[in-house]
């Protein structure tokens, strides 16, 4: 577990040293999180819409912010460059497991974003009032936790597929296109049209959002709440491994390469 | 008259100065206090139409930021520069036209285009007419060989191969004064050779060449003056024959004695010069305007057998090395 | 002038020709830069199947605003993406060829590059701005037709001023990345939606510190003839401002420019 630790530490402090890099990109998310606030309170100056109304949405969207913040270090970018620039050899010397480092490292992002998830959290109380509290504590915060794991697989992914494209910024952006729709980041997938909604609700990405958001609302309990959480937990490990299996490929496109 | 005319040229940077870490750089948010440092210091230059200056100084000595300077990149801080009758740094563009310019450090082609296309854009930029251009890339292609580099990305070319369609690219507009800095940095002999011959011919067509450069290969082959800078400030300036004869006064020359002839005869017999070495192999170093080689060897025959011999010409590069590590005062 | 053009469209092309090397990637870029602009289309879809309109505004209207706030934006990846490299080459001395050649360094700067994705923006953004126009209720007359035309083009450079402007800061904030125009293009994002949406501190800044309100919002409220509209007649004023401050903030961060790299 050592080295996997230290490079946790390593990737904490590496956001501390990038601290302005780090705070400009907090601004930006601060600016989709009121845009996002201000067009719902638009919205639903008039009453609710499919059974939200202002309050329930603004937590739907601090929880979302916070989903969409958390695990989203820009850890993909250093995963990617190293990839293109064939230093993946060297990493591949280190007596560590691959996936398993670059998990540690994403985690370092952890360091801020917790942080910064919870002074947002304040400045949209200390602004448009109280939001409700979580329906059940201890069911949100083990699916919100289940998100870190969960979009780290999608960056490893998403990476990995340098080794067959040179243009990470168009895949990288494709990736956050979708997990932003299917997620339940973009709208509460129930006012999605139905041919969006109904696959939506399978797919890995709504674990992203639409389920630590449903818990944290109380829009899921009991035998709902486990079927949810069952399911986030499965895509969790099918994606873990998936990742393997493909790294494994993608390693003998890389000795055909030639390095 | 000279073409390239720089007078008490003053470069200072300001140096904000901070503490280590988060804490200095907090506390100079408020307390702002910044250093001095005068880069180029009250230089003044004036070059001829047509000559060949090599700037040397050791790092940080200036160069570079004279250079800049001259180009129109820096605004001085004071003094005046003029070039072919114009302000560079007031008007940018008139003085562009008339230069070329080339750091040795950084390519001027656009990294990710083929090298056609960055002369393509160059050619733009310049305004040369169609026929110009062509015969100037024919004329390039000759000396540089850049024809076979012109489908090539700019990133994919080798350093040799980048250095030369740089320098393609400097000239492309044929300009009247050509600034090159570091012109052969990192380049392998035969590359350099090529480079130096091209500047030869340059010189031979009647551009003004001014060299900055940590190798003194380039120095003796392409320049007949020098300047020597270091700390901003000028230390010598003059024909680089003056500088030899100034300051590379020794001659050395190495002899295989074969009779056995003790060193300290040899040394008792010349002893205007001084003779060093070990057993058979004997190195006499002597004022060439006192003797001549000829002299010198006449003298050493007379007591000795003498098999092999060979002269050491002074180099400039002792001059240059003696005046960096502050051994010599000009 | 025509020269200058002509080096601009010149080494633009270059780059775009280099690009269309990797086919996969040119259609990747293009499709991901569409793809926001979908989603964002979805978005105003799903919540007008709801309610019947936005602060007021209805689904045409809103769908206009977006449009243009699409096809604006994808003008600066286009025809702008150069600037972004700024604070880069002055971080690494690179600047220093621009200065020798005899072209305004602007055109060489922003000219450097091109982002592809601004295609997606134009083509996605152009759609919404068709479609919207013949859902709204305007009277057209050739002269709405003339103001709307400059009003767009004001906006555009608006838009365009800011970015080189907030790219510029690179002389006096030192550092390879330029964090201020990262910063404020994202605040930009927020003009996708009326600007009746947010608080009067919002509402206040966009309009008086940094004009986005003239990129979007007062051009189009002027058109759809809104409370308030006439305020978008001053969108050149506005434009002719943001261009002299853009002017003046480059020529004195050039002269502060000292090479660095060397």
């Amino acid at each position: 577990m050592k080295p996997y630790l230290s490079m946790f530490l390593m990737s904490a402090r590496r956001t501390f040293a990038y601290r302005l890099s780090a705070l400009i990109g907090w601004l930006g998310g601060g600016a989709i999180l009121i845009s996002s606030l201000s067009v719902w309170h638009a919205l639903l100056g008039e009453g609710a819409i499919a059974g939200y109304d202002w309050p329930m949405m603004k937590a739907y969207l601090v929880v979302a912010w916070a989903a969409g913040s958390i695990g989203a270090s820009q850890g993909d970018w250093r995963m990617a460059d190293r990839i293109r620039e064939g230093h993946v050899a060297t990493d591949l010397t280190k007596p560590v497991d691959y996936q398993g480092s670059r998990f540690a490292e994403h985690a370092g992002g952890l360091a801020t974003e917790i942080p910064a998830i919870l002074i947002a959290a304040s400045a949209v109380i200390a602004f448009t009032g109280s939001i409700p509290g979580p329906a059940n504590v201890f069911l949100f915060l083990l699916s919100f936790a289940c998100v870190v794991p969960l979009k780290f697989c999608f960056t490893y992914l998403t990476a990995m597929l340098c080794f067959w494209t040179h243009n990470f910024m168009g895949i990288s952006w494709a990736k956050d296109a979708i997990i932003w729709l299917f997620s339940g980041g973009l709208i509460p997938l129930s006012m999605l049209p139905v041919w969006l909604s109904v696959p939506a609700s399978l797919l890995p990405f709504a674990g992203i959002t639409a389920t630590p958001a449903a818990l944290y609302l109380g829009q899921a309990t009991g035998a709902e709440a486990a079927r949810l959480l069952g399911l986030q937990v499965f895509w969790v490990l099918a994606l873990w491994f998936g990742a393997r299996l493909l790294w494994r490929g993608a390693l003998r496109a890389l000795t055909v390469h030639g390095g | 008259m000279g073409l390239v005319k720089a007078q008490s040229l003053t470069k200072v940077f300001r140096r904000p100065q901070k503490g280590p870490g988060l804490r200095g750089s907090v506390k100079h948010l408020f307390q702002r206090r910044f250093k001095d440092v005068p880069a180029v210091n009250g230089i003044d230059v004036s070059i001829e139409a047509g000559e060949a200056v090599a700037y040397v100084g050791p790092n940080g000595a200036g160069k570079s930021t004279t250079i800049k300077l001259l180009c129109g990149i820096l605004v001085p801080t004071s003094g005046s520069v003029e070039v072919a009758g114009v302000t560079p740094h007031v008007d940018r563009i008139a003085n562009a036209r008339n230069i070329g310019v080339l750091f040795g450090q950084r390519s001027q082609l656009w990294w990710d285009l083929p090298v056609r296309e960055s002369l393509g854009l160059l050619r733009d930029m310049y305004d040369l007419p169609k026929g110009f251009y062509q015969q100037r890339i024919e004329r390039l292609d000759e000396v540089l060989g850049i024809g076979e580099l012109m489908p090539v990305l700019a990133r994919k070319l080798s350093l040799g191969q980048r250095m030369r369609a740089d320098l393609a690219a400097a000239l492309l507009h044929q300009p009247r004064i050509v600034y090159l800095d570091e012109p052969t940095i990192g380049l392998d002999i035969a590359v350099k050779d090529k480079v130096r011959k091209f500047l030869r011919e340059l010189r031979a067509d009647g551009t003004t060449l001014m060299l900055t450069t940590h190798d003194l290969g380039d120095i003796e082959d392409v320049c007949e003056r020098i300047i020597i800078i270091d700390e901003g400030r000028k230390i010598f300036d003059g024909p680089l024959a003056q500088m030899k004869d100034s300051f590379a006064r020794t001659r050395r020359m190495h002899l295989h004695i074969t009779d056995g002839t003790p060193m300290d005869v040899i040394a008792k017999h010349l002893s205007t010069a001084d003779v060093s070495g070990e057993g058979s192999e004997v190195t006499i170093a002597f004022d060439r305007f006192a003797h001549t080689a000829g002299q010198i060897i006449a003298a050493v025959l007379q007591v000795a057998e003498v098999g092999e011999f060979h002269l050491d010409e002074p180099a400039i590069e002792d001059v240059v090395r003696k005046v960096y590590a502050g051994e010599l005062l000009v | 002038m025509f020269r200058t053009m002509r080096i601009y469209r010149r080494s633009l092309g270059a780059h775009f020709r280099s690009l269309l090397e990797y086919e996969a990637d040119f259609w990747v870029l293009i499709v991901a830069g569409a793809m926001f602009n979908a989603l964002n289309l979805l978005f105003l879809s799903a919540v007008f199947a709801h309610v019947p309109a936005l602060n007021g505004w209805s689904y045409a209207e809103a769908v206009l605003l977006m449009g243009v706030w699409s096809v604006i934006g994808g003008l600066s990846p286009l025809f702008f993406e150069g600037v972004w490299r700024l604070s880069w080459m002055v971080n690494q001395g690179t600047l220093d060829y621009p200065l020798v050649r005899p072209a305004p360094v602007t055109v060489q700067v922003f000219s450097s590059g091109i982002g592809l994705h601004g295609v997606g923006d134009i083509v996605t953004g152009g759609a919404m701005l068709g479609w919207a126009l013949f859902h709204v209720d305007v009277d057209w007359t050739p002269l709405t037709v003339v103001i709307g035309l400059v009003l767009l083009a004001s906006a555009a450079t608006i838009h365009l001023s800011i970015i080189a402007i907030t790219n510029a800061a690179t002389f006096w904030i030192s550092g390879p990345h330029p964090f201020l125009a990262i910063a404020v293009h994202t605040f930009e994002d927020m003009i996708k939606y009326p600007l009746t949406i947010y608080g009067a501190g919002i509402r206040a800044v966009y309009t008086f510190v940094v004009p986005f309100a003239f990129v979007t919002f007062f051009p189009v409220s002027w058109l759809l003839d809104r409370s308030a509209g006439w305020v978008g007649l001053l969108g050149p004023l506005v434009a002719a401002y943001c261009v002299w401050l853009a002017r003046t903030v480059f020529r004195r961060g050039l002269r502060r420019y000292d090479s660095s790299g060397h």
